[in-house]
């Protein structure tokens, strides 16, 4: 297993350099000086400003510059936009805020899903299936944003009204635990719904393919019970979708939800990297975007290892 | 979660469910009013203001890096200047603020002579010596304002004293230049005369010079504080202001808390009507019925504490307004017709019942889309192309812009200068205009041009911002357009990307505006002199003999009628020549809790967060 | 090819057939099919759906105005615009151009319109006093009055104008007076266009090369993943932000290209991906391991064995992305950097919230945008749930 391990972390590291210089490609297509100095610069400021930055060397330095930035974690290139903060310390700040609205909704949605998911497969068919598979539907077919707007009205400012104090909060953030529920648990439910409908959907064909497998109905022959059978073969046979999918979902943990944060004021790392986008903060972009990469990465192997663990027979490749 | 449940039988899975929801819907009902009661009981004390900022907030609160009316909000709780405007007066009267009395002008209006104040001190902080702030000196002030000299501080307002102080211009070459920037350098225009005493030599009697030292970019600042905390200095405000900066969640909350230090600074007497009965000022009676001069006498600031939200979208801050959760805000103009009977722009009654109050507030707003003079199609100053420019400008429809976009509570006026200023049109419009909609005078002049129906005539190429009711605008202007056979490209861009386009001159045609830094229509006339052309203030790249002349002599003149007439002649100039089609102002309403005590908005200046207080009904 | 055997045998589509709802969703679905051909064929254009029909959010049928508001639409756009013209030193060509959708001035002389305007102004004025009309009943004949006149400046509409002013007004009007109705109906075709395209483009691809990626392995394993893990690891946001400053300055900005660009460039990650593993455990199988040691191409094999089997998890895929186009499409309207120059639901749903439509209690725009797109979703998810049942091999 551990040599399965290093294996896939060392089959990664050229798949990370080939993204690290997609991305720094990619965000040189414009140029960020002229942007950042505005209106009001002259050629030689320009030039000078370039100097500054470091954005006139050869590509491959700079490249090398990330590079030993990201693996050594010295993220302390200032940003443009908020001098005197360094990126790493707006990664510090960004991301547990993300992570406290995301990893919540992540496992409320998956935990209600697969059940729900479990709960339709088993009576597929009846009414029931037909109920929850037509809810999710239903849920699915709104736009997110119809739901935050709504959701933001109706559940932060309407029952805030009706209840005649403030419940959840329309707007902002502030930190520690025990604010959590004032500032979070709403875009916490809003996200859940909005996932729910597709995870749910997912999760059924899923077991739906599997209660049709021969094994099952071996073992309910054998007189396994029902649970044992939903639980015990089913289950660890529907893993490996399940694991790819909440695994696909786990990068975004760390960007967050973008319009979420951006309509409940959370700065979080999607909310910091939009504006980061939109006030042409060329270091943060840069940074995030490559620290995402990289933890997406990292999230891959983990898919992978995970099968290895769930399914033997991958790691024999 | 109970997933054994299976075991027994296949439907009480629901329920299971059904417990999912409920523990959530618990969370909600028992953790979330509990925590809020907590927090009423230890808010209940001090007096705490909740005031709202309709943007992501400033970036930096480092004074000589900031430009934006934000920057300016932000910057006027910790930092003061060497004067400030009158809270209540209306029209803008300044007074001193770090100053004794107000400054004594020579004779020639070039020598400006200041007293400071002895009792100032600043911000106690570890950047001083035992934590203890240290008293202003002259030192103080030219060292802040060779700050705005400094390109490693990336200034934003270095406009501000360009051609202005004696022997500044080259300091500023020079020590650029540099290894090292030296504060200590003189500069032949800032003249110590003691640790209180100071002179400032102009190189010409600007008239502006005066408004300069109230702009918060001029901010006294020690230098103790940008050595001790380098680049993190615009992170950790020190000044001499009456708040001090408690926390920044950048993009979210600003907090600030009362300055216990803060020098002796009483809330302004109720000046008493005149002798022959009238007011004193404009507005005086009402200030008086609102009660504003109930805590005169009381030391400022009388909040103990303001917390600054920033909205980056406009709905949330609406309904946290309503929701009790902010004591002012402005009305987005989305939202006006739902506070306001639009027909007499008059609060509704439901608004009326929650104890809300309303101010309209006019803003000296110059809302425009410009042309590059540059260009050589549509820029020029022969016949031709100013017919076309003229052909252009009158197919624009402000008042359906007006409408569509800002409920029709803008003002629509003619000119570069905004309303209430010297050399604004009376009733808001010029005999020999060329406001649309004119189509078929347009058409017209289109022809005379040389481009009958747009035949012959490129793409007009119009910047605008992303945002998209500019780009809902942009569009109706383009329908009114091809009306006449024009045919517009609208490139909706970044701020970013406008403003390194506007520093190239390539853009033929863009959206923009600008807000007076200070009451003279001089701030929006120079927008148009030749030698600031881009990549300065003038965006337009106009340049015309005559104008500059004119402008020459009018910013060193003090108001008088024949300014007043020189600031018309230079208005109808542009009238003429159309390098710009505009212009729009908007008017802010502003909604205030009753709660909120002594409110008067204002959007020129912001030294007013130490005046207002909250008392609960 | 099999697959498409597979969909002709007459067995499966009688069952489709029985089934109730696919019927439904598939009438839906062809309704939206026509809609979006009679858009493309012109029957709604862009100019259409940019032609002030009436006054600033009106609401669509059924509601009742409350007299201010009545107060406010009798009073803006038409009356100023006939006032306008009529100071005009060409008058007669200024009332020629006044339009409001199909609305035009009557043919009256000039004196007689301005002897109705200036009753109008004249009433304008009369109701001006009071503090509020909405609880002044004594008002109200004064203000049918005010109505009457503007009506009289109208021409009156007959026929198709008729037809085509009331359908425009049926849904009310958005906050610049557009028909919400038109923008609705013309978002359809951008939608099925997005939405088919994308889904289309990325199932077929993501299935192809995850299946090969899956069965081959090796070489062809690696490259297939490391070009995903490439596209995907760069923040979706950040890709299609950098793909619209690209497309700045060319000539495809104002049209869907940078939206299926970067649809394209994302959204056949996720496919690929579930059919890789999905392929990866049919490796396994007795079947396809005999097939092997039969010796069939492993073209043969991928083709007939390997891709019908993961059909099914095709067409979830296919109903996913299509919704997922439909919705993103919405998301990135919504941010700015999607559909630009013609409506869209996304760009309604932007418009309702960011001109407080929600705050105010004015659901016309929001609403139209989101029951059309809900019901085009919906349809899409029930017939592809019963292509399921209807399709699945293993399923009898």
């Amino acid at each position: 297993m551990f040599a399965y391990i290093i294996r896939k972390l060392v089959y990664n590291i050229p798949v990370y350099l080939a993204i690290v210089l997609l991305v720094m490609i990619l965000l040189r297509q414009r140029d960020p000086v002229a942007g950042l100095l505005g209106k009001n610069a002259d050629a030689k400021d320009y030039a000078a400003k370039k100097q500054e930055l470091g954005l006139n060397r050869p590509f491959l330095i700079q490249y090398g510059d990330l590079l030993r930035s990201i693996f050594t974690f010295q993220f302390d290139e200032e940003s443009w936009t908020q001098p005197g903060v360094t990126v790493g310390e707006k990664l510090v700040e960004a991301v547990p805020r993300s992570l406290a609205l995301t990893v919540p909704a992540l496992v409320l949605t998956s935990l209600i899903s697969i059940v729900v998911a479990m709960i339709s497969a088993f009576n597929r068919g009846r009414f029931l299936d037909k109920l929850l598979v037509f809810l999710a539907v239903l849920g699915m077919s709104i736009s997110f944003l119809v739901y935050i707007i709504f959701g933001q009205y109706f559940g932060a400012y309407q029952l805030s009204q009706w209840l005649g104090r403030p419940v959840f909060s329309i707007h902002g953030y502030e930190p520690g635990l025990v604010n959590w529920a004032y500032y979070m648990l709403l875009p916490v439910l809003i996200s859940v719904i909005v996932s729910m409908g597709y995870d749910t959907r997912f999760y059924r064909a899923v077991m739906v393919e599997e209660t049709q497998r021969d094994y099952i109905t071996t073992a309910r022959a054998k007189g396994a019970t029902r649970g044992k059978v939903m639980f015990v073969h089913m289950l660890r046979n529907a893993m490996i979708p399940i694991i790819t999918r909440i695994m696909i979902t786990l990068p975004f943990l760390v960007t967050g939800s973008i319009l979420l944060e951006q309509f409940f004021g959370i700065p979080g790392m999607g909310y910091v990297l939009l504006s980061a986008i939109r006030n042409n903060d060329f270091p943060v972009v840069e940074t995030f975007t490559a620290v995402f990469a990289g933890l997406f990465i990292l999230s891959i192997i983990a898919t992978d290892i995970l099968y290895a663990l769930f399914d033997p027979r991958v790691r024999l490749q | 979660m109970k997933l054994d449940c299976w075991r027994t039988e296949p439907h009480v899975p629901l329920r299971c469910l059904r417990h999912s929801f409920l523990q959530t819907f618990l969370i909600c009902l028992l953790l979330v009013p509990g925590l809020l009661e907590c927090k009423q009981v230890m808010a209940d004390q001090p007096i705490v203001l909740r005031l709202p900022m309709p943007t992501a907030g400033p970036n930096s609160l480092d004074p000589v890096r900031g430009s934006s009316q934000y920057d300016n909000i932000a910057c006027g709780y910790v930092y003061e200047s060497l004067l400030e405007y009158e809270y209540l007066k209306r029209p803008f009267e300044l007074k001193p603020c770090l100053l004794e009395s107000m400054p004594e002008v020579s004779e020639d209006g070039k020598t400006f002579r200041f007293k400071l104040r002895e009792d100032i001190y600043f911000h106690d902080d570890p950047c001083f010596p035992d934590g203890k702030g240290r008293r202003l000196v002259t030192d103080d002030v030219f060292y802040s304002l060779k700050r705005m000299a400094d390109n490693g501080n990336q200034p934003k307002a270095w406009w501000l004293m360009k051609d202005t102080i004696v022997g500044f211009d080259d300091y500023r070459e020079q020590q650029n230049a540099a290894e090292d920037f030296d504060y200590d350098a003189p500069v032949e225009g800032m003249v110590k005369i003691s640790d209180y005493e100071f002179e400032i030599v102009l190189a010409q009697p600007f008239y502006r010079f005066i408004y300069t030292l109230a702009m918060f970019q001029t901010a006294v600042l020690p230098h103790e504080a940008v050595d001790y905390y380098k680049e993190k200095f615009s992170k950790h405000p020190v000044g001499t202001g009456p708040f001090l900066m408690q926390r920044w969640d950048f993009g979210a909350k600003l907090v600030f808390v009362r300055n216990p230090s803060y020098r002796t600074m009483l809330y302004p007497a109720d000046p008493g009507l005149n002798k022959d009965g009238s007011a004193p000022y404009t507005g005086y009676k009402e200030d008086v019925e609102l009660g504003f001069y109930k805590d005169a006498g009381k030391r400022l600031p009388l909040a103990d504490k303001v917390i600054l939200t920033m909205f980056a979208e406009n709905q949330p801050m609406w309904l946290k307004f309503l929701n009790r959760e902010l004591d002012y805000s402005r009305v987005p103009a989305e939202n006006f017709p739902q506070a306001f009977i639009k027909r007499r722009q008059k609060l509704r009654q439901s608004f009326k019942d929650m104890g809300i109050r309303a101010v309209p507030l006019p803003l000296l707003d110059f809302i425009y889309n410009g042309f590059n003079m540059e260009d050589p199609v549509f820029g020029g100053y022969d016949d031709k192309s100013k017919w076309l420019r003229q052909a252009i400008s009158l197919t624009y429809d402000l008042e359906e812009i007006n409408q569509a976009h800002y409920q029709g509570i803008n003002l629509i006026y003619d000119g570069p200068i905004p309303n209430g200023m010297d050399g604004h049109p009376e009733g808001h419009q010029v005999a020999n205009n060329y406001r649309g909609p004119n189509i078929p005078r347009a058409k017209k002049l289109l022809a005379k041009a040389g481009y009958p129906d747009g035949k012959g005539l490129p793409e007009l190429v119009f910047y605008t911002s992303r945002q998209p009711a500019s780009v809902e605008m942009a569009m109706m202007s383009k329908r009114n357009m091809a009306k006449i056979g024009v045919k517009m490209d609208v490139r909706s861009v970044d701020f970013a990307t406008l403003s390194e386009n506007l520093r190239k001159k390539t853009c033929p045609f863009f959206g923009l505006a600008w807000g007076s830094d200070y009451p003279d229509a001089e701030n929006n006339l120079q927008l148009f002199y030749g030698p600031f052309k881009s990549p300065m203030s003038n965006n337009f790249n106009y340049d015309r003999a005559e104008y500059n002349e004119l402008y020459e002599k009018v910013r060193v003149m003090q108001p008088s009628p024949e300014r007043s007439a020189m600031y018309a002649k230079m208005r109808d100039m542009i009238i003429e020549d159309v390098p710009v089609i505009g212009a729009m102002a908007r008017t802010r309403f502003y909604l205030i809790h009753s709660r909120l005590k002594n409110f008067k908005p204002e959007e020129t200046f912001s030294n007013w967060p130490k005046y207002l207080t909250v008392q609960e009904p | 090819m099999s697959m498409t055997d597979r969909f002709f045998k007459t067995r499966e589509f009688r069952k489709l057939f029985r089934n109730k709802s696919a019927v439904i969703a598939m009438l839906v679905i062809a309704a939206y099919l026509f809609t979006a051909l009679f858009v493309m064929c012109g029957g709604i254009t862009r100019e259409t759906c940019d032609t002030v029909v009436g006054q600033n959010k009106m609401p669509g049928f059924f509601i009742q105005q409350t007299p201010e508001q009545r107060y406010e639409n009798a009073t803006s756009k038409f009356l100023p615009m006939v006032q306008r013209a009529l100071s005009r030193a060409d008058q007669t060509a200024a009332l020629a151009d006044v339009r409001l959708g199909q609305e035009r001035v009557v043919n009256k002389s000039a004196a007689q319109l301005q002897a109705i305007i200036d009753r109008a102004i004249e009433l304008k004025n009369e109701l001006n006093q009071s503090e509020d009309l909405d609880a002044d009943s004594a008002r109200l004949p004064q203000l049918k009055a005010l109505e009457d006149q503007v009506a009289m400046l109208k021409a009156p509409l007959t026929g198709w104008s008729r037809l085509m002013q009331n359908a425009s007004l049926v849904l009310g009007t958005d906050a610049q007076g557009r028909s919400i109705f038109l923008r609705g109906l013309y978002s359809i075709k951008i939608a099925i266009q997005i939405g088919l395209v994308t889904a289309a483009f990325c199932v077929l691809l993501g299935a192809l090369l995850g299946a090969a990626a899956g069965y081959f392995g090796g070489w062809v394993d690696h490259g297939i993943v490391w070009v995903y893990t490439t596209f995907s690891s760069i923040p979706n946001l950040v890709l299609l932000v950098v793909l619209s400053y690209a497309f700045t300055d060319s000539e495809v900005k104002d049209t869907l290209l940078p939206v299926y660009i970067a649809f394209g460039a994302t959204f056949w990650i996720g496919t690929c991906r579930v059919i890789r593993g999905e392929t990866l455990k049919l490796k396994r199988m007795e079947y396809i391991q005999a097939a092997q040691t039969a010796g069939f191409s492993p073209f043969y094999i991928l083709v007939r064995h390997v891709i019908p089997n993961t059909a099914h998890l095709m067409l979830i895929n296919f109903s996913l992305l299509l919704i997922g186009a439909i919705k993103s499409e919405v998301i990135l309207s919504f941010l700015g950097f999607g559909v630009k120059g013609q409506p869209s639901w996304g760009i309604m749903i932007r418009d309702a919230g960011n001109n407080g439509d929600v705050v105010s209690g004015f659901f016309w725009e929001i609403g139209t945008a989101t029951a059309l797109m809900f019901a085009l979703v919906l349809a899409f998810n029930i017939l592809s749930d019963a292509l399921q049942d209807a399709f699945d091999p293993k399923h009898v």
